[in-house]
């Protein structure tokens, strides 16, 4: 019929060649270079500091950064085995990559534990001693020797260890298990399909739930404890939806990237890019939506064991801080994703992504250097807090090295899918 | 504006939205311009097709949530500072982070409103008559499986048994003639 052959010549054919394209070589070699820069730079910056404190607390913000796209990662790629849709087909190859540089992470995390004892005050005074005589010599205040006192089952080393440690095991199990069963899929017949789609879906429904929990235990562990005395429920909650939001800027920058050659070239089409520019504008407004909730309950209570934690953040120039982060964080992306334009626009929404990964790194800054008692309610300058720059990037960007090798592995798209089929469509096919 | 009398346009009736953004972007790039297209769900390719590129309602959105926004912050702002200032836990009366929600509630439901109403305004709806639901296929297809294509006898193109050729090369269902 003469409708077909009009439709035909619409739908598009997948390419024959599904691996990585070439230049994603070019992006490591590229990562490996600023790596080492930046590498150069932190331990300059050491050398003209005279300290490694804010090289340790600048490797904390690397270390969060990197844990959210290998972690993030993981829990996006189970998010899209539960809700379906095109864009999770797309995203799925480069989401299972970065679940895939978990040992990465996992390097980084043994140098923070190696160091403990100068990023957590628990970590220095272990025993109830300890506290004492660090409270008599002035070292700590009285809030701070009781807090760890009565935290110390929590807050101690050997529990943290365990504690991530376990944390570990469990998101290296959840990237093992959908590692192997997304490369077996694709030699299974097309017949199975249904019964890999409830497959994946019964391993990711309950992952989801158990990464929600170990990784609030990690936000607490790693960042929340460097101050002892302050606690938010909404803590962990807010580390989820930072890495939802840092996540999808990085898929996005990927996807978008690689459609300069097959396969994404034929695969990305401007209906899933649309999608992901929306499903980020969410997680741009959830974002804010949860950091001014705990600011705002916080501000309402009133309480003197709550509002330091702010107010350490605030006074002393640190209100400069909070307010570019806001607008960094919050306003800027919000703004810029409002336009369906730029959302339609390779480039622009690329630029707007990469900002908002700087933005995540901001927030991070303003979240962990207040903690310590040099910087709280003081921001002031040294060389050491250059370290702040320095230190992420270099770890960004081996990280970003080590996804390209991972990318490089599988073949860029999964094509015992359904969806494939519809991907390939053309863009009128489907409202 | 005076009943109008005789031919509204041709309709051709497709069976995919394929086969209607192939003809409307042909008859858009042959000068067609008083031309529309009829779908189910939302064809954003044939809107392109057509050379419909932009609408006004992002425009009204955007001014509809800022101005609640705006107008609740306000007046919050006003309540508390000038008309029933009152001491709430020592708090100044200008306490911004708690006029924050409402105002935000108040942005989202003008955003809201404006979009809806202002979409339905820019569509001129509600209307109560139009010549296309006297072609008997469309009253039946236009809102289930059916694509139409519509070219107006307002273009100076239009003429009546050419363009009932030109509209059969696009190989329709049918073409039908629709009178006012």
């Amino acid at each position: 019929m003469a409708h077909e052959t009009h439709a035909a010549t619409h739908a598009r054919t997948l390419p024959a060649d599904l691996g990585a394209p070439s230049f994603v070589d070019s992006w490591k070699t590229r990562a490996v270079l600023v790596g080492v820069i930046f590498s150069v730079i932190a331990a300059l910056l050491a050398f003209a500091d005279g300290s490694i404190d804010h090289f340790l607390r600048a490797w904390v913000l690397g270390l969060m950064l990197t844990f959210g796209f290998a972690v993030g990662g993981l829990a996006l790629l189970m998010v899209q085995y539960v809700s379906g849709g095109k864009w999770g087909l797309l995203l799925r190859r480069p989401l299972e990559a970065m679940s895939r540089t978990l040992p990465l992470v996992f390097v980084y995390w043994v140098v923070s534990a190696i160091f403990m004892k100068k990023l957590y005050l628990w970590a220095l005074y272990p025993t109830a001693s300890d506290t004492t005589a660090a409270l008599k010599a002035g070292l700590i205040n009285e809030i701070q020797a009781h807090c760890l006192d009565f935290k110390r089952p929590m807050l101690n080393p050997v529990t943290y260890v365990w504690v991530s440690l376990l944390c570990f095991a469990i998101w290296a199990f959840y990237t093992w298990r959908l590692n192997s069963l997304g490369i077996q899929r694709d030699s299974d017949s097309p017949a199975n399909t249904p019964v890999w789609i409830k497959k994946l879906e019964n391993i990711s429904g309950p992952g989801i739930v158990v990464y929600s929990l170990t990784m609030t235990a990690g936000a607490i562990y790693w960042v929340m404890s460097m101050d002892p005395t302050w606690y938010s429920s909404v803590y962990g909650f807010l580390f989820l939806v930072g890495q939802g939001y840092q996540v999808l800027a990085f898929s996005i920058i990927v996807a978008l990237s690689l459609s300069k050659n097959e396969p994404f070239k034929t695969l990305l089409r401007q209906t899933e890019q649309h999608d992901l520019g929306k499903f980020t504008f969410a997680f741009v407004m959830l974002n804010i939506y949860i950091a001014f909730g705990q600011f705002l309950i916080i501000w309402s209570g009133n309480l003197p064991d709550e509002i330091p934690w702010y107010l350490d953040r605030i006074r002393g120039h640190w209100g400069i801080i909070i307010t570019l982060d806001f607008i960094f964080h919050w306003v800027i992306p919000f703004s810029l994703l409002l336009s369906r334009d730029i959302k339609r626009n390779k480039k622009r929404l690329i630029r707007v992504c990469q900002w908002m990964i700087f933005a995540k790194a901001f927030d991070l800054f303003w979240l962990i250097e207040p903690n310590y008692k040099d910087a709280a309610r003081n921001l002031h300058f040294s060389w050491g807090i250059l370290e702040y720059t320095a230190v992420p990037i270099a770890m960004t960007a081996f990280w970003v090295a080590f996804f390209c090798t991972r990318l490089k592995t599988r073949p860029l798209v999964q094509t015992n899918d359904p969806h494939l089929a519809e991907i390939l469509e053309p863009e009128h096919v489907h409202a | 504006m005076p009943a109008r009398e005789g031919t509204y346009g041709l309709l051709a009736e497709f069976d995919t939205p394929s086969d209607l953004v192939r003809a409307a972007r042909k008859a858009h790039q042959d000068g067609w311009r008083r031309l529309d297209c009829y779908t189910p769900y939302p064809v954003e390719e044939a809107a392109e097709a057509i050379g419909f590129h932009r609408n006004k309602v992002p425009l009204v959105t955007l001014i509809g949530g800022l101005m609640g926004g705006a107008a609740m912050f306000a007046m919050e702002t006003w309540i508390s500072v000038v008309a029933y200032p009152l001491n709430i836990a020592g708090r100044p009366t200008y306490s911004w982070p708690a006029f924050v929600v409402p105002a935000y509630e108040w942005t989202i439901l003008w955003a809201g409103l404006s979009a809806a109403f202002g979409m339905l305004a820019l569509n001129r709806l509600p209307a109560l008559y139009h010549p296309l639901f006297n072609a008997p296929n469309f009253r039946d297809g236009a809102t289930t499986d059916k694509f139409f294509l519509c070219l107006e006898a307002l273009d100076p193109k239009f003429d009546l048994l050419e363009t009932k050729q030109y509209l059969q090369s696009f190989a329709p269902v049918s073409v039908v003639e629709v009178e006012y």
